[in-house]
């Protein structure tokens, strides 16, 4: 865990931009070919819509979601680009027994494969359904989006944010939000008015910004506030909870027994033997 | 003869029943061995959308509380010092020691890298309800295993160790009750992070409270069930005034339960209750069948004096809590659309294991003075029939 004293402002994020998105699939590839991912054999419409492979998996840390919908009539393609949000305070750090997940300064959240003991409590606990397992393994280990941490602090950008023309700008996360709230105001129209991860699950460090309603692609309403507090709200009370139980335990039943020690006290030296073997 | 011929004679005389729980431990080895072989995505019915299953929801969730009989009793017959339920402890001893070994089997089945189950112990993150969890469970079972080695030193006649034991007797008894309160409630916690997944009827802040208080029904419960099922078939002697005694307190624990979970919901929770009639169907059968039912009929006289009806009640209560575990750690979580169910590997697995709990219990039974206060009455062999020790036949394993 970490991540209580960052500036969030500071450290980098996306800004996944989807009306300029479009549907190539270069950030797609683009993951593959820097993390080394196999391939994954895929049918077409095995998913919801055109959209392939149907999920993300140990394979797949990024895909490209394809909504159709219809405007004026029209038939048209909404794109959304699926990865790890790389939360602020993220839920996934927080549960892990290990502290295997990290939130680094530079903003990507990281995994560190050798301290993992698969207990998949990450995959329960994040919001946005990210981490991914090696079902085909028999000692498996998690999969996700490193946000490419091993690029970012050299000071270059995520493999997918280099590849996109267009869509996917890489910066600050105050720049980031500044941008965005630009677009928005230059052309009222064409954009929703509502930046999705500004502060979804406390913030995350990628920001989109659509012209389709969010839920409508498929986007998750999660809650405002960061996920490790509503654990964390419970978690702090264990060490006052253990001591108040051991010691007023401790204490009733030194109290019950005392009794029964006066009176054994008592009747020995009456009897004045010696102190009787107890079992 | 060797070692091998005597163990095999040993369970040869051995009733049926023992012999099938053996058949079903083999099978639920070799099921767990078919899962390190060919891998989780193989052998299990679990996915991305669904990464906790089976083993997670019935060997972890579920056998933790019904393993609470330990503490619970513990602290009722030593804290509040009611001595009269003494002969009940040593044997919600021995199954809370099963349970939470069985429980660390099954975790160790369910962990991707089992190997590196000891990172817990190096790489802590207090953040997480999971590394608490395992905390202690480890220190519990350590626990639960220096309060079994009393019976198992009489046995041997070790005096000094019985010496030592003796007087840890008492900080050994606060210590279960404090590890117990802390980990009951944070499986609780888990599901704290669930935040739009488990279904609001069960999502609540005051979660972990419910578990801790739910485990002790289950605690009080499941001592009830086994004192009436060890005379019933091991021939022990008949402990109905002490369960009375556990059946009166019994009502109480549940009543706040309940005034704490209709809170909860009331107050506390946030969206919408009644969008899915599936699992509304399994709340209401939780509470009402599992909770409010038995409550009145623990509340009458008749019942808390009527072995049969008591232990009736007593198995409510405990399948309540079953099927509330199962409600917040499956039923709950699967989203709309989605459906999960046991693949058969995982059934044989867990079937195993709740075989091995059975047949260690038994045999421990059989072994060490853990029904120990009429030594001079007890044969602690099996009887040959579980209803009437046929007199005559002699013992396969008599001696002991
Ligand atoms: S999106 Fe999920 S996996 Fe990614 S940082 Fe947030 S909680 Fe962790
Ligand atoms: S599966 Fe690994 S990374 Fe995920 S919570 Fe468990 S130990 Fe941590
Ligand atoms: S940041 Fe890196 S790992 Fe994440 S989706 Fe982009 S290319 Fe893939």
């Amino acid at each position: 865990m970490s991540s209580e004293n960052q500036d969030f402002n500071k450290s980098k994020a996306f800004l996944i931009d989807m009306t300029k998105c479009t549907g190539c699939r270069g950030c797609q590839v683009a993951c593959k070919q820097w993390n080394q991912l196999g391939a994954e054999k895929t049918e077409f419409f095995t998913g919801e819509g055109y959209q392939n492979p149907p999920l993300m998996s140990e394979y797949t840390f990024t895909r490209i979601k394809f909504r159709d919908y219809e405007k004026n009539g029209q038939n048209e393609f909404a794109f959304y680009k699926e990865m790890c949000m790389h939360c602020n305070e993220p839920a996934c750090a927080s549960v892990c027994p290990v502290g295997a997940f990290k939130k680094t300064k530079e903003g990507p959240v990281t995994y560190d494969a050798d301290r993992c003991i698969g207990c998949r409590f990450c995959m329960v606990a994040c919001p946005f359904g990210v981490p991914k397992y090696e079902w085909s393994k028999a000692l498996p280990l998690v999969r996700k989006c490193t946000g490419c941490y091993s690029r970012v602090k050299e000071g270059l950008k995520p493999a997918c944010a280099t590849t996109c023309v267009s869509a996917i700008t890489y910066g600050n996360r105050e720049d980031m939000i500044k941008e965005a709230n630009k677009r928005i105001a230059a052309r009222p129209e064409k954009y929703l008015k509502k930046l999705y991860g500004s502060e979804e699950a406390g913030g995350t460090s990628v920001i989109y910004l659509t012209a389709l309603p969010f839920d409508e692609l498929g986007f998750k309403p999660v809650t405002k506030r960061p996920l490790p507090s509503y654990t964390w709200q419970a978690l702090r009370l264990v060490p006052g909870i253990f001591l108040t139980v051991g010691s007023s335990l401790s204490l009733l039943s030194w109290f019950n027994h005392r009794k029964e020690r006066i009176a054994k006290e008592e009747e020995q030296r009456k009897s004045g033997a010696t102190p009787k073997e107890e079992s | 003869m060797t070692a091998a011929k005597i163990i095999a004679n040993e369970i040869k005389g051995y009733h049926r029943f023992v012999q099938f729980l053996i058949v079903l431990v083999a099978l639920g080895a070799l099921a767990s061995l078919a899962r390190f072989v060919f891998g989780l995505g193989v052998t299990t019915n679990l996915n991305d959308t669904f990464p906790w299953g089976l083993w997670i929801s019935f060997d972890v969730v579920t056998a933790v509380p019904l393993a609470a009989g330990a503490f619970t009793l513990g602290a009722i017959v030593h804290c509040f010092h009611i001595k009269k339920l003494e002969p009940l402890v040593r044997p919600a001893i021995v199954t809370g020691f099963l349970g939470y070994s069985l429980v660390c089997v099954g975790l160790l089945l369910d962990l991707g890298q089992p190997q590196r189950g000891w990172h817990t112990l190096v790489y802590w993150n207090p953040h997480s309800p999971m590394f608490e969890v395992s905390m202690c469970v480890m220190a519990y079972t350590t626990v639960l295993f220096l309060e079994f080695l009393s019976p198992v030193c009489e046995k041997f006649g070790y005096h000094v160790p019985m010496r030592l034991l003796r007087t840890l007797e008492m900080p050994l008894v606060v210590a279960a009750a404090s590890i117990s309160t802390l980990h009951q409630s944070s499986l609780g916690t888990f599901f704290l992070i669930a935040v739009d997944k488990l279904h609001s009827l069960w999502y609540n802040p005051l979660l972990p409270l419910l578990f801790w208080l739910s485990a002790m029904c289950a605690g009080i419960s499941i001592i009830i069930v086994e004192a009436t099922m060890s005379h019933k078939y091991m021939g022990q002697p008949d402990e109905g005034e002490l369960l009375e005694t556990l059946a009166k307190i019994l009502p109480w624990v549940i009543t706040v339960y309940l005034t704490v979970k209709f809170f909860s919901l009331f107050a506390l929770t946030q969206g919408p209750l009644f969008n899915r009639p599936g699992l509304l169907v399994l709340f209401v059968v939780e509470v009402v069948g599992g909770m409010i039912i038995p409550l009145f009929m623990l509340m009458s006289r008749k019942v808390r004096e009527d072995g049969r009806l008591r232990a009736t009640a007593a198995w409510m209560v405990i399948a309540g809590i079953i099927l509330n575990r199962f409600n917040v750690s499956m039923f709950g979580m699967e989203a709309p659309g989605t459906f999960y169910y046991p693949s058969f590997i995982e059934s044989l697995v867990t079937i195993g294991i709740i075989a091995a709990h059975i047949l260690f219990f038994v045999l421990i039974a059989k072994y060490f003075p853990i029904f120990e206060h009429h030594p001079e009455t007890v044969d602690y062999s099996i009887p040959d029939h579980f209803h009437k020790t046929e007199k005559g036949h002699a013992h396969g394993a008599a001696k002991a």
